[in-house]
């Protein structure tokens, strides 16, 4: 009943002291008494001990875990901005080394270019032009062990390019030289052709003004003369006219 | 530094538009707004999109916050807490009354309380350490009345003190330890009669 008394102590005070009690702030003579009214008030008694079990239960709930994402789909609903915390903590947990990050340079460049390659289009493709190299290695005569055989050190390789220089050089002045030789010969040919189409149109007329039906008297041809027979090969046939003088009407 | 002041200095700098100094108000307070919102919403799913809404608001009005007024803490939990409620409001979650015998005696004959709450567990000395027992109370909280509810939860699980409970829940103090008192009791007969059914 309200406002009995157990041990010395009402029920309206055990209620003022129920919170004290509960949070451990009770102490001594005090706790004393309050624990004693717990035992013998019927209404009291039961009361604290629900009370104490409901905090108990309560207590025994623990703390949960927020969800990961939490913080960043604040972030990005409130001020828009990502997590500068969540980049630093990653960034001071690990700062990959020198070799990581070219390993990680290489990963990022070659990972496309290998991905490619594991195609097998580009491997049939890849095969085909192999094969086609190796053929016409063999076709030309490029021998593998003479690749193996070449000196593939510095001074080696200088040497072979100024060889290779001085080859190439060679060959294009053999082949201004042979030009240098054709025009010059063409001038030769210019110069000396003048001459015999002059006589060839001077005999073309002759013939075309002979009308007696005689058949034209034979021409001695040299088959073996053509355009690009020096001018020797043009000089007239009928030639300078011999003069032979005998003595014989003298004697 | 003391904590009020840091708190106050973050605040300054957010109001100054330090975006850092917003992520670590949300830092620091987003696993405490989550547990209220959790415990007093029931799933996480609620508690997640609850605690992101509170930080919005938080977010649209840190310049009405005066220091003089209270604490930092005193007011983010009040307007959790108000969210909370407009939550339960417009959700209509019918829960128990103040009143766990009222309530006891209307829904007896049909079905008890502890038929409500799935109870799967061996026995209740080995569940106290389980994690069933934790979702056992867990969801035995969720059938008192908020305002029940919020006072056990602002104080057994987040600890705060009954002047400050009663600043967040705009009721006196003794109101406030009433509404603990019954709270508490209320839970522990509700789990009382789940473990008598089991045993």
């Amino acid at each position: 009943m309200p406002g009995e008394t157990h041990n010395g102590m009402q029920c309206s005070e055990f209620e003022a002291l129920l919170f004290d009690a509960l949070d451990n702030q009770l102490t001594g003579a005090k706790q004393e008494r309050f624990r004693a009214h717990a035992r013998v008030c019927a209404k009291c008694g039961p009361m604290f001990a629900e009370a104490e079990a409901g905090q108990h239960w309560l207590k025994s709930l623990v703390e949960v875990e927020p969800p990961a994402n939490l913080v960043n789909d604040i972030l990005a609903a409130t001020s828009g901005i990502p997590s500068y915390r969540l980049h630093e903590i990653v960034a001071s947990v690990h700062q990959p080394s020198f070799g990581e990050r070219i390993r990680e340079w290489a990963d990022s460049l070659l990972t496309p270019v290998w991905s490619t390659v594991r195609q097998p289009r580009f491997a049939m493709s890849f095969g085909m032009a192999f094969f086609s190299l190796s053929v016409a290695l063999s076709v030309a005569g490029v021998k593998p062990t003479d690749i193996k055989q070449a000196d593939l050190s510095r001074s080696g390789l200088r040497r072979t390019y100024y060889t290779t220089q001085a080859r190439v050089v060679k060959y294009y002045e053999n082949i201004r030289l042979v030009v240098e030789i054709e025009s010059k010969v063409q001038e030769i040919k210019k110069v000396a052709q003048p001459a015999r189409t002059n006589e060839e149109r001077e005999r073309d007329r002759n013939h075309k003004n002979n009308t007696s039906g005689e058949p034209e008297p034979r021409q001695e041809r040299n088959y073996s003369r053509d355009e690009n027979q020096p001018a020797l090969a043009s000089v007239p046939e009928c030639g300078p006219a011999v003069s032979v003088t005998t003595n014989r009407r003298l004697v | 530094m003391e904590d009020a002041q840091i708190v106050n200095s973050l605040v300054r700098r957010c109001i100054a538009g330090d975006a850092v100094a917003w992520e670590e108000i949300v830092q620091r307070y987003n696993r405490r707004i989550y547990n209220i919102c959790y415990r007093f919403a029931g799933s996480s799913d609620d508690a997640q999109d609850l605690t992101q809404e509170v930080f919005i608001k938080m977010y649209r009005t840190l310049s009405s916050y005066d220091v003089e007024r209270g604490a930092f803490m005193t007011w983010v939990t009040t307007m959790t807490r108000n969210l909370l409620v407009d939550h339960f409001r417009k959700t209509k979650q019918d829960r128990l009354t103040d009143s766990i015998d009222a309530t006891a005696s209307e829904h007896e004959d049909s079905m008890p309380l502890s038929d409500q709450i799935p109870d799967k567990g061996p026995a209740p000395d080995t569940k106290v350490q389980s994690r069933e027992t934790g979702k056992v109370v867990h969801e035995a909280l969720q059938k008192l009345s908020p305002e029940l509810r919020e006072a056990v939860i602002l104080r057994d699980l987040q600890d705060m003190d009954y002047r400050d409970i009663a600043a967040v829940l705009r009721v006196p103090e003794g109101t406030v330890k009433s509404r603990i008192n019954r709270g508490r009791a209320e839970l522990a007969r509700l789990l009382q009669r789940i473990y008598r059914q089991v045993m």
